[in-house]
């Protein structure tokens, strides 16, 4: 992700990548999964979808050191 | 008697989803001899950083069968479920709607696609429920679901929005099934090809190219699929069906 933790709707293959190397990495619920990759910042407990992007709320749950 | 049930913002980035809830809460109806009910659908509805939604603000819905007394028993169990797993944090709201097959619901289906497409409030929600005499609830926090909640059983009603919860979930992406094994599925009622609406017949093939989803559409559970220029009927991938959600209820 971007210095924003932003990805833009569709960039199914950096949510992918960003996704297998994270370690907060977090699978939500299948009805919310939107990527066809399971591991995907898309389908990631953490991500917040926006009106044209996704962003990563990981830094606002410091807790859950996953 | 007919029903309706909807509940959102019941969740937060540690708990179980809405919509495990809301199957939780049918599963508790059923048991109490309440029902048939019918599957769980998503409702998607607006997308906005002024809507405290936990990561994609969408409610929960289902419907189902029940004697005309039961309504305050129906009401009472899915409260008690909700204030007992609720997660923390959250906001969770509740509808329960009598189905009167005489009345004219479009306040409340006009209340459902606002919801969609632009901020709405408590008040407005109250105003609405009020108008139309369904059950609202709050069940902690800012009870801030119950706008979701109503809008959730207005799309239900008007009956061309959501997902359906789980659906398509046995199916093995890259192979090829008929249709008539396709409509044996439960979440599964028609295959429409998607720029004409038309029925596919129970021996045509579709290619099921990755993950997708059945829709409410026009009261049914459909799976949208189109014609390639080879002339195979692949399914649509359901980042592709989130993106039409904004249309589908336009037609």
């Amino acid at each position: 992700m971007n210095s924003k933790k932003t990805l833009p709707a569709d960039a199914w293959e950096r949510g992918q990548a960003i996704a297998l190397a994270c370690a907060a990495f977090e699978q939500d619920v299948e009805e919310e999964w939107v990527a066809q990759e399971p591991v995907s910042c898309y389908n990631c407990r953490y991500r917040r979808f926006t009106a044209a992007a996704i962003l990563c709320m990981k830094s606002r749950f410091p807790e859950n050191p996953k | 008697m007919k029903f309706y049930l909807c509940i959102d913002d019941t969740d937060n980035l540690d708990s179980i989803g809405t919509g495990t809830i809301a199957e939780q809460i049918r599963e508790k109806l059923v048991a109490r001899g309440y029902g048939p009910c019918s599957l769980v659908t998503r409702h998607q509805l607006y997308i906005h950083e002024d809507i405290p939604y936990t990561s994609h603000n969408s409610s929960m819905c289902f419907c189902g069968e029940a004697p005309a007394s039961a309504l305050a028993d129906i009401i009472e169990i899915a409260s008690g479920h909700l204030d007992a797993v609720a997660a923390e944090g959250s906001d969770p709201g509740l509808c329960v709607l009598e189905f009167d097959a005489e009345r004219d619901y479009q306040e409340l289906i006009a209340f459902g696609k606002n919801a969609k497409k632009k901020i709405l409030t408590k008040a407005d929600a109250i105003s609405c429920a009020q108008n139309n005499r369904l059950h609202l609830s709050e069940h902690g926090g800012t009870g801030q679901g119950i706008i979701g909640a109503l809008a959730g059983v207005g799309l239900r009603i008007f009956g061309s929005d959501g997902e359906v919860k789980a659906g398509m979930k046995n199916i093995e992406i890259n192979q090829h099934y008929r249709v008539s094994e396709l409509k044996e599925l439960p979440e599964l009622t028609r295959v429409l090809e998607l720029r004409t609406k038309e029925p596919l017949d129970d021996a045509v093939e579709v290619e099921v190219c990755g993950r997708t989803k059945t829709v409410l559409y026009r009261h049914e559970y459909v799976l949208f699929v189109v014609r390639s220029a080879a002339g195979i009927y692949q399914t649509i991938n359901k980042s592709e069906i989130r993106r039409m959600g904004e249309y589908f209820y336009e037609q």
